[in-house]
């Protein structure tokens, strides 16, 4: 059995034609609804392969507002046996810092499992922080750009491979560990029984996020036990100054503009474009 | 008078963390340290101070690396020559970072530095965020501008005295501007003590590529202090097993035409790909993508999932290209993705929207929804390359 906690977050759509941008270009948030952050997908998909291998429990925790049950209600939908949201107004504003303290100090409460997984950069913030901080104040060993793992469970071991730049690297950690998914990790199912698990976990983790009810609990402040110095704004070095729009590039070629439809110029396109890839 | 505000502890010098593979340098690492020179020897200036460029280089029989640290820009390099730590490895690098930053020696007697730069590749996105949870200060992320100047602050929590807000003005605050989002917002990320609590070292990831490195100067001279190993077991708990190297997938950076699909294809991103992907092969070309698709992660048929990642990526943050004929589909032209793709001799862009930026850095821009353009256009490219084929 190998426990997993998978942390999530509820990040804009970024999806064309759900994002709204004001007048000078940045993102209107207010607007543009809130889902699950892509990338974490992965890591949930990690865990679910873990489940299907060695057994155990899969956990998923975010922080945000009480409205992001929403969010872990899409994670129960890829994979989750209960799903824990940290929510109170002082935890609002925090930066990376502050989110793995308060992140840490949830699966502290929860009870610290096996692996924890996180997945690379939420598709808003983009640091890539949060995961590596949180394994740092839990004092788990880390392993980060992850494409695929596998548990020794005999050994108390994970083998997993890794993206380090140029490299793949094939990391060995002892148990507990922390996880950090590649957008490139791909899970592996290779037995029939695996797989008929993986389509029964499945349905059942789609069954427990329709009625998430029974198997979700939101933590304030308070009962997590924080250190109001420690979260939201107040435990937060940074801060964000201003934020203004990229000026456009100035023009440095003069487009020749012609219609989709004029088939004539497309025509002329077409044989520019041949004479400059012969050129 | 605003009130100017005065740290409580002793900070100095901007250090840089300087990433090496296989006892090279990765590129950003000496353009950190010619930004760094630069912003050091404005502050020195603007200040009246001498504070230093500090490298921080580990690895195992790195005499060279140090040496070319010091011709690169650093005035003093904190190194650690250890086998153990030959490949980087997040948790010894972490501790090393730390002892060193937060320790006195033979040339520091101040508490933490002032500053601190890492790459914003892999690793050292990595050691950035575990290195700044170890000494429990600030970070921005992926910047490519940097500046240091005063600043007169207003916030709800760093600046309240008592029940009120106060304007406070920030000495010698590093302005660490990212680009955020798909390249269209740029957000200046401050690092800020409050009334309670220093946060320094102010910390930053740097974008590679943002930055000049400096010319090798043999003449350039420096001190080099190093950093005990005296780590235990448990430090280096997860190993290196195996290591090779990446067959380097997608590599755009030396095609003669190259198809780019930008969140254009968001109406039906499958066939969108499809669609692109015939156009290459007409093309002989290869597939980019813009990093609006890399963040929009579309769900797409399984068989087409390598075309959306982020290897495939064009522009700052992605790969460099400078094909013959650069075809750009449906991407809108964010200053970002320019970088990677403006030195393309031929640039050819198809946009729905007539206004969309990457017009005034074409060649020819073609108004229209790609999903009714693209086959056109392949069919008369058929025609016109019949020849070549």
């Amino acid at each position: 059995m190998v426990d997993c906690i998978v942390t999530v977050k509820g990040v804009p759509d970024f999806r064309e034609g759900k994002v709204h941008f004001k007048e000078d270009n940045t993102l209107n948030r207010g607007e543009t609804p809130t889902v699950l952050n892509p990338s974490d997908r992965i890591a949930l998909m990690a865990a679910l392969e873990i489940k299907v291998k060695h057994g155990g429990k899969v956990t998923v925790v975010s922080m945000g507002p009480l409205g992001y049950k929403t969010v872990l209600q899409e994670a129960l939908e890829v994979y989750g046996d209960d799903a824990y949201l940290f929510s109170d107004r002082q935890m609002g504003g925090a930066d990376t810092l502050a989110t793995a303290y308060t992140l840490g100090m949830g699966m502290k409460k929860i009870g610290l499992p096996d692996i924890v997984i996180s997945g690379f950069k939420t598709a808003d913030g983009e640091t890539g922080q949060t995961g590596p901080q949180t394994a740092w104040l839990l004092d788990y060993p880390i392993i980060t750009h992850v494409i695929s793992i596998e548990v020794d469970t005999g050994n108390r071991k994970v083998l997993a491979r890794r993206l380090a730049g140029e490299d793949i690297e094939e990391i060995e950690s002892p148990l507990p560990c922390y996880i950090i998914t590649d957008p490139n990790f791909e899970a592996s199912y290779r037995s029939a029984t695996h797989r008929l698990r993986f389509l029964k976990l499945q349905e059942e983790t789609r069954a427990r996020a329709a009625t998430i009810d029974s198997v979700f609990k939101a933590w304030n402040a308070t009962e997590l036990g924080l250190d109001p110095k420690k979260i939201g704004l107040k435990g937060s070095p940074t801060i964000v100054n201003k934020v203004e729009a990229i000026p456009t590039a100035p023009r440095e070629r003069t487009a020749k503009v012609i219609s989709g439809k004029d088939d004539q110029a497309l025509a002329e396109v077409a044989k520019q474009i041949a004479q400059a890839i012969r050129g | 008078m605003p009130l100017t505000w005065t740290s409580k502890g002793n900070y100095q010098d901007m250090w840089v963390f300087c990433e090496q593979n296989n006892n090279q340098f990765v590129p950003c690492s000496i353009e950190m340290l010619g930004e760094a020179r630069r912003l050091m020897d404005k502050y020195n200036k603007d200040y009246s101070a001498d504070e230093k460029v500090v490298a921080v280089v580990f690895g195992y029989q790195i005499d060279a690396l140090v040496q070319e640290a010091i011709e690169r820009g650093a005035d003093v390099v904190y190194s650690c020559d250890d086998r153990n730590l030959e490949h980087f490895l997040l948790e010894p690098y972490t501790k090393l970072i730390a002892k060193a930053a937060q320790g006195k020696d033979t040339y520091k007697s101040y508490d933490e530095p002032r500053y601190f730069l890492f790459p914003a590749t892999n690793n050292g996105r990595d050691i950035s965020a575990t290195a700044l949870a170890a000494l429990d200060s600030g970070l921005a992320s992926d910047s490519n501008l940097l500046y240091i100047n005063d600043e007169l602050i207003r916030h709800p929590v760093k600046t309240k005295r008592g029940d009120k807000v106060e304007e406070i003005v920030y000495p010698r605050i590093l302005h660490m501007k990212r680009p955020d989002f798909s390249g269209f917002e740029w957000s200046t990320i401050l690092c800020i003590d409050d009334e309670e609590k220093d946060f320094h070292p102010q910390a930053c990831s740097v974008i590679p590529g943002s930055f000049k490195a400096l010319e090798r100067n043999s003449q350039r001279k420096g001190i080099r202090i190093p950093v005990s190993f005296g780590l235990v077991a448990k430090d280096l708990r997860t190993k290196i097993v195996k290591r090779e190297a990446l067959p380097k997938e997608a590599d755009l950076t030396n095609k003669d035409v190259i198809v780019s699909l930008g969140r254009g294809i968001a109406k039906n991103p499958t066939q969108g790909i499809k669609l692109g992907l015939e156009l290459a092969q007409v093309l002989n070309a290869d597939v980019g993508i813009s990093r609006g698709v890399v963040t929009a992660k579309y769900p797409v048929d399984p068989a087409y999932m390598q075309y959306i990642r982020d290897v495939r990526q064009v522009g700052e943050t992605g790969q460099k290209v400078k094909p013959k004929v650069y075809i750009a589909l449906g991407i809108s032209g964010a200053i970002q993705h320019k970088k990677g793709m403006d030195k393309s001799k031929m640039i050819i862009s198809v946009n729905a929207d007539p206004n969309a930026p990457i017009k005034e850095f074409s060649d020819v821009f073609i108004e229209g929804d790609i999903f009714e353009v693209i086959p056109k256009l392949e069919a008369h490219l058929a025609r016109a390359l019949g020849g070549t084929k």
